[in-house]
């Protein structure tokens, strides 16, 4: 599995080397490492770039064959739900995090999702939520803690309980659990708490490699912007190793 | 150093250097060849080698020897695509390929100048001799897949050197010059229509402009941001008033976004005028940079924010305003303002300077 994540990985990174604008620029000029895509030249941090630099030249992730510069906080969302807490059909996710505004467009099928905002949550999506949970219907928030909170107070509380709350984390605010997924504003939904009490990557879509500024992470399946080595949450130490119990790629930090 | 032919009688025995500016060092004598020549910045081998890096179909530099001296140049893009939407591989050590490619002799980033010099003592037919012993060592260079040669924006008294039978030459857009007859600026304004006299005292008035050389407090990303995107827009234009050259109704071009480091570089340069203008919450409207070059200034890039996206309309005739002003108090013979918008510039005063390409095909090069 590391061999194929790898090769994935590789893949982005010659594309994004021969196609995207600041990727170019950084490797060409400075350097890289892991792989090397200009001999002699290894960069700094291994040639992953800081989350501040990367939004304010957001313009220039877009590959030459033109793209969307607009990131996408809610990508991700239903990989990493399947391994957090899974949504069978007809259960309903709301994602109540006030930076993200927009609804999560990858969950599965018969799953619908919706964005609240949480500061003047709306009658109509409350009471569907009530009527979804008093049906025995499943409900999943997913949001940072207060809003989580926010949403089962506004609920009555017969059915606030039964929400399944999934708190989203940044990397450097990483708890023991039970339940949460990793989030960065740019890069959307990266990995997930599971039930063998790790933080999984989402590696069909993310890989993550440990540089000397921190874990770096890619989104292997978004073509525009590109988002390649981008040291989230402003560069967080920490090892990549797989799980004991799943052999897929977990992050220590 | 890779030798020419040998001299023939009658001929001076010239050889031809070719670098990959990304991989090779600075060429022997080039910046004694820079300043003799008082080429434009352009030429600079730092900024080749960053635009070639940065670059679709980057540049190789051509040294045209007199024994161990150099005495011409040419500046030539490597072209493998005018659609592929990919920078070009990284050196490899190899440079010929069967892979179909063509070479152009011009320089994309001051497109109104051409791409070839020569020291002023080669005669004609000296140059003539270099261009071809240039052709067959290129050929040489890029190996079979070489399909021709295209000397873009060529000077009238470069292209009787290039051109030859079965060479196609053709006239291009023009580039703007204003030939310095003016004693004070006043002379100039002066010969302006009202409406433009008008705006000239009113467009930037209200406006926070800086203006220096070795400009170090500017952020290049946001300038090359500003100047791709008016770039594209100027050019949506251009093709859509069928001004650019098609084939088959292809948009064939060989440029790339000009790069932030690029102009990060750029603009630090003690030759190089950069002029911002911000409006009152600092929000970067417009900019420009003049080349301060002794002989000939040019306007270089102006890029503005467009008015649906809160720049101001004629910002431009500011910018030309203030180098017309700097050729007039230095006392510079002339002012260029690259090819395009024509109609803008010659409401300023300016005139045209003729430029012709010339296309040699793969059969008839080097000879």
């Amino acid at each position: 599995m590391t061999a194929v994540w790898s090769a994935s990985y590789r893949r982005i990174v010659r594309s994004a080397f021969a196609t995207v604008p600041l990727y170019r620029e950084r490797w060409a000029l400075d350097g890289r490492e892991d792989p090397v895509v200009v001999p002699g030249k290894r960069g700094t941090d291994g040639g992953a770039l800081g989350a501040g630099e990367m939004a304010r030249k957001r313009v220039d992730l877009v590959p030459l064959a033109g793209g969307s510069a607009e990131f996408d906080p809610c990508r991700g969302l239903g990989p990493v739900l399947a391994d957090a807490r899974p949504a069978g059909r007809g259960t309903v996710v709301a994602v109540l995090d006030p930076a993200i505004r927009r609804p999560p467009a990858d969950l599965p099928r018969g799953v619908r999702g919706c964005w609240l905002d949480s500061e003047a949550l709306p009658p109509a999506a409350m009471a569907e939520l009530v009527s979804t949970l008093r049906r025995n219907g499943k409900v999943i928030a997913v949001g940072p803690d207060k809003t989580l909170g926010m949403l089962t107070a506004a609920l009555p509380e017969d059915v606030a309980a039964r929400v399944g709350a999934v708190p989203q984390r940044r990397l450097d605010e990483l708890d023991g659990g039970p339940f949460g997924v990793l989030h960065d504003p740019a890069l959307g939904y990266l990995g997930a708490f599971r039930d063998c009490g790790r933080w999984h990557v989402d590696w069909r879509n993310v890989f993550v490699r440990a540089t000397s500024g921190g874990l770096a992470f890619t989104v292997l399946t978004q073509r525009s912007p590109r988002l390649v080595d981008i040291l989230i949450a402003g560069g967080v130490r920490g090892r990549v190793e797989p799980c004991p119990r799943h052999g897929t790629p977990v992050v220590l930090t | 150093m890779r030798p020419g032919n040998p001299p023939s009688p009658g001929t001076v025995p010239l050889s031809v250097e070719i670098l990959d500016p990304r991989s090779a060092p600075e060429p022997e004598g080039w910046v004694n060849f820079l300043s003799h020549q008082r080429l434009q910045p352009v030429w600079d081998y730092e900024l080749l080698r960053l635009e070639a890096w940065l670059a679709r179909n980057p540049p190789v530099l051509a040294v045209i020897r007199d024994g161990s001296r150099p005495v011409g140049a040419l500046s030539v893009m490597v072209c493998r695509t005018w659609r592929e939407q990919a920078f070009a591989p990284a050196p490899s050590g190899r440079t010929k390929a069967l892979r179909p490619r063509w070479a152009e002799v011009y320089l994309p980033l001051l497109s109104g100048y051409p791409a070839c010099v020569f020291a002023a003592s080669l005669s004609t037919e000296e140059r003539r001799d270099a261009l071809r012993l240039f052709e067959r060592e290129l050929r040489r260079y890029l190996g079979a897949g070489l399909l021709g040669v295209v000397y873009r924006a060529m000077t009238a008294e470069l292209v009787p050197a290039i051109d030859g039978p079965y060479r196609m030459s053709r006239e291009i857009d023009p580039i703007a010059v204003l030939a310095n007859r003016f004693s004070t600026f006043e002379d100039w304004s002066g010969t302006l229509a009202p409406e433009i006299r008008e705006t000239l005292r009113e467009v930037a008035a209200d406006l926070d402009t800086t203006a220096g050389t070795g400009r170090r407090d500017l952020d290049a990303h946001e300038l090359a941001a500003l100047l791709n995107e008016h770039r594209a827009r100027q050019d949506r234009r251009a093709w859509g008033q069928g001004q650019r050259a098609r084939a088959g109704g292809l948009h064939m071009d060989t440029r790339s976004p000009i790069p932030p480091a690029y102009l990060d570089t750029f603009v630090r340069r003690s030759d190089v005028i950069t002029r911002t203008y911000r409006d009152a919450r600092g929000k970067l409207l417009a900019f420009n940079t003049m080349i301060d070059h002794p002989d000939s200034p040019a306007i270089h890039h102006w890029a503005a924010l467009s008015g649906m996206d809160g720049g101001r309309r004629n910002l431009y005739v500011d910018c030309y305003a203030h180098g017309v002003r700097h050729m007039i108090e230095r006392g510079l013979p002339e002012l260029t303002a690259g090819r395009a918008l024509l109609g803008n510039k010659t409401a300023l005063g300016f005139g045209t300077r003729e430029l012709s390409s010339v296309a040699v095909p793969k059969p008839v090069l080097g000879r």
